[in-house]
């Protein structure tokens, strides 16, 4: 069952599709939040999202959009609770001409994947969970994130390039 | 490295989200509104249209009944637009019920107005407005719940076909 169907089903208020909705959802969801947080406080936020998730899902014009439209919320909780981080990472637009190698597809180990990012800042780990871990278009993370597509790319590319550096120090070679 | 896991499982997560999709709750905050709003309209007629000076305890009396109404519908309107969604099947029965309090509430202000005799106009203008609103409310969930029918209606043939 597409989640467009699963959507529209939960908007008219089946308590099934909600159950079915949660089930499929409560991993990627998790998955994102505990990228960016940590442990201890990424099931309360997991739960804090899917309530906002609850009390949202009426108003929810394009149903076929339901996943760009759930991780805008479930950033929305994340931001709130690394204001301090977003505030102080500025955009360095001018520095990152030269297109990087794609580091990410070229490991095999997701575990290996995750432990670097934990040491990337939140703009660019943000930027990667959403585009490889959550397989989400570029234009779906230009809506999620507010920036256009360009700056998303641009975050792409300096957020290889800094995986790649940060691989290379901890002695990975893809 | 030992990928972790998110530590509520769906049902887990399924019955901390059970008070807002609960129904029950659902149900009070519409009553608490309804309520509350008709209360009010109920208690100002009242008091507006008692004939004669009225001595200051039943004055005291009147505005608490307002108060307590108002705060009625106070509680009810943050449940619904803070803490209770309504999905398209509710907003339809809410649509009616509102219509139907609407009505009654009317029918009672139209009620005491012709008993004394005096502001049936102003009466039937207060309580059209109500029954106006809840109409616009009724028909708005009624569109909309036929909107996403017809959405489900395609999604389930195009993947039966």
């Amino acid at each position: 069952m597409s989640d467009e169907l699963l959507v529209v089903r939960a908007q008219l208020g089946e308590w099934a599709a909600w159950a079915e909705l949660v089930a499929r959802w409560r991993v990627p969801v998790w998955t994102y939040v505990r990228r960016m947080l940590d442990a201890e406080r990424a099931d309360d936020v997991t739960q804090e999202i899917w309530l906002a998730v609850v009390r949202g899902l009426p108003g929810l014009r394009e149903p076929g959009r339901f996943a760009p439209w759930l991780f805008t919320i479930a950033r929305r909780s994340v931001t709130d609770r690394l204001r301090g981080e977003y505030a102080r990472e500025k955009e360095s637009l001018t520095t990152d001409e030269a297109l990087v190698e794609d580091p990410v597809q070229a490991m095999a180990d997701r575990a290996e994947l995750i432990a670097a990012l934990a040491g990337l800042p939140v703009l660019e780990r943000e930027i990667l969970v959403l585009f490889y871990l959550e397989d989400l278009s570029v234009e779906e993370c230009a809506q999620i994130c507010h920036v256009p597509p360009g700056t998303v790319k641009s975050r792409l590319n300096r957020a290889r390039r800094m995986l790649r550096e940060h691989l290379e120090e901890r002695g990975y070679r893809p | 490295m030992t990928e972790e896991g998110p530590r509520l499982s769906a049902r887990d997560m399924i019955e901390r989200l059970e008070p807002s999709l609960s129904p029950w709750r659902r149900v009070r905050a519409v009553a608490a509104l309804l309520a509350g709003l008709a209360g009010v309209v109920f208690v100002t007629a009242l008091w507006w249209s008692e004939p004669g000076p009225l001595p200051g305890r039943t004055h005291l009396a009147f505005a608490l009944l307002t108060v307590f109404c108002l705060a009625w519908a106070g509680y009810g309107t943050w449940l619904l637009t803070r803490r209770v969604p309504l999905f398209a099947t509710d907003r339809v029965i809410a649509g009616w019920i509102a219509l139907s309090v609407s009505l009654v509430t009317t029918a009672g202000l139209a009620g005491i107005a012709v008993q004394r005799d005096a502001g049936l106009g102003t009466a039937l203008g207060v309580g059209g407005g109500f029954v106006a609103a809840a109409l616009v409310l009724v028909v708005r969930a009624h569109a909309r719940r036929a909107e996403l029918l017809r959405r489900r209606r395609e999604l389930t043939g195009g993947e039966q076909a």
